[in-house]
């Protein structure tokens, strides 16, 4: 057998050797046990007991909610799973694939925003960020953080990105975005755009494939993994989107920087030319615009993964120029996850080298602010 | 101009089991399913993942035939991509998401106990 740990990432092109790569996704491992020790009281004691439990009591691993007819990944241990659990890990993985920067968003905390309970959630918010911090971040392996901003308590939420602001690896604010509710453009959110616009980190929206039976994702309605996954992630980020529009959030927080991810690029401008077509109707429900809606979608950034794969990636070339993506598309893999892209394959959108440069890593490190020169 | 490369001894690949070799450059992954030989490039015409390092399996079907039930059926026939889970026709080279694209085959052939690629 030829060595698996090589090759399972795969060969490196050229172009992803010569080219300087931002990752905007990659994610890591964030488990009861390892969260524990920097969770306050009595939330710690949740952990504490959810970490001796092999299997969540009255939950059934394995059995559901969903069917699991693709086997298992190597070396997961027995499912779909593949996990990174340290920062030496993930540069090593972050090398073979040819990355040079990742910024860190976590795995199960995807779901944030389910959490009925705002103190706890809030405490994991505060646990979650003080471990990525000590552990992921105050190392030399070209990691970056996003904190989590717990929406349950926006105050709260500026207070933990005003605290980690001055960090030099901390660079993005990450607003779990599938089953918040309210949505994100309702006014009680604006201590967080407050903040996130002071510190001039940009807040970045992720989706999962969390099940919520309200609007807009009405997730119960279906019954595979495969209808759940395509319509999860774009219609968090979509309706989120459209919320930002309809409170006036890019015109009332004009130096606010917005970042979408883990929902691919195809739906941007469908959204913008509709919000467009509907705007002409209907100015007077939104008169604190400026001008027309795709202006403001035009000045935020949009990563990549799942990256569409049309059978000609040109038509992503297309996609991309439909809302001036040159200078706000993101690359993005969503390691280690089962849906993660290898670079390579957003190196195969035929357009110029100079273009590819700033997908790849040029625009993030705008973006984020990054000390580093676009190669 | 082609010729034929040893894989390995025939003990060396039971019924159910594969081997990954490096062929001209190329890894090429052989496969016995159900006593037959099969080899196929291990790369994926998604990604470029490992394909040949994937699991076999059998796969689902459902068809007028099974009254629209889902069927499990092909077991031992179908290769699993370890990065994005696309599945193959081990005995064919088939993708079964994409009709319209195959891998290339390899002939095996089998002298004195000894297991060859031909390409």
């Amino acid at each position: 057998m030829p060595d698996t740990d090589s090759t399972l990432r795969g060969p490196i092109s050229k172009k992803l050797k010569e080219f300087t790569v931002v990752d905007m996704d990659v994610h890591i491992h964030e488990t009861p046990a390892a969260l524990a020790p920097y969770c306050e009281m009595p939330w710690r004691k949740s952990l504490e007991h959810l970490s001796t439990v092999p299997q969540r009591y009255l939950d059934i691993p394995g059995f559901s909610p969903n069917l699991s007819v693709y086997p298992s990944f190597p070396d997961s241990g027995g499912d779909r799973r593949s996990t990174v659990s340290s920062a030496s890990q993930m540069r090593q993985d972050l090398d073979s694939l040819g990355i040079d920067i990742g910024v860190l968003f976590p795995d199960a905390l995807l779901s944030h925003a389910s959490i009925k309970n705002t103190d706890y959630a809030v405490a994991l918010a505060r646990a979650y960020n003080r471990w990525m911090v000590e552990e992921w971040l105050d190392s030399d392996f070209s990691l970056k953080g996003a904190i989590l901003a717990p929406h349950h308590d926006p105050h709260a939420a500026a207070g933990e990105i005003m605290r980690y602001a001055g960090h030099a690896n901390v660079v993005a604010i990450y607003l779990p975005t599938s089953c918040v509710d309210p949505l994100y453009g309702h006014r009680r959110y604006d201590p967080i755009y407050n903040a996130a616009q002071d510190t001039g980190l940009p807040v970045t929206f992720h989706s999962v494939g969390a099940i919520h039976p309200v609007f807009p994702f009405n997730l119960q309605g279906f019954e595979t993994g495969f209808a759940n996954h395509i319509i999860s992630h774009p219609f968090s980020l979509i309706s989120n989107l459209v919320s930002l529009m309809e409170t006036g959030v890019p015109v009332r927080f004009p130096n606010l920087r917005i970042v979408f991810t883990e929902g691919g690029i195809g739906w941007v401008p469908w959204i913008m030319l509709r919000m467009d077509k509907e705007y002409q109707e209907r100015r007077r429900d939104i008169p604190f615009l400026k001008d027309r809606p795709s202006t403001y979608v035009k000045k935020m950034y949009f990563a990549t993964q799942p990256i569409e794969e049309p059978e000609h990636m040109a038509d992503m070339a297309t996609f991309i120029s439909l809302f001036d993506g040159e200078d706000s598309v993101v690359f993005a893999s969503d390691w280690p996850h089962h849906d993660f892209d290898h670079p390579n394959k957003v190196l195969q959108i035929p357009v110029e080298d100079k273009v590819l440069r700033k997908i790849m890593g040029g625009n993030a490190i705008r973006l984020l602010n990054l000390n580093e020169s676009v190669t | 101009m082609t010729r034929e490369y040893l894989v390995c001894e025939i003990d060396e690949l039971p019924i159910g089991g594969r081997i990954v070799v490096r062929v001209r450059n190329r890894e090429i992954g052989v496969f016995n399913v159900g006593g037959k030989y099969y080899a196929l490039p291990n790369v994926c015409i998604h990604q470029n993942g490992p394909l040949c390092l994937g699991a076999v399996s059998g796969t689902l079907n459902a068809s007028l035939e099974t009254e629209w039930k889902l069927e499990w059926s092909h077991e031992g026939d179908i290769l699993v991509c370890p990065w994005h889970s696309m599945e193959y026709n081990i005995t064919t080279g088939e993708s079964l998401p994409f009709r319209n694209r195959q891998l290339p085959t390899f002939d095996v052939l089998v002298h004195d106990g000894r297991i060859f690629v031909r390409m």
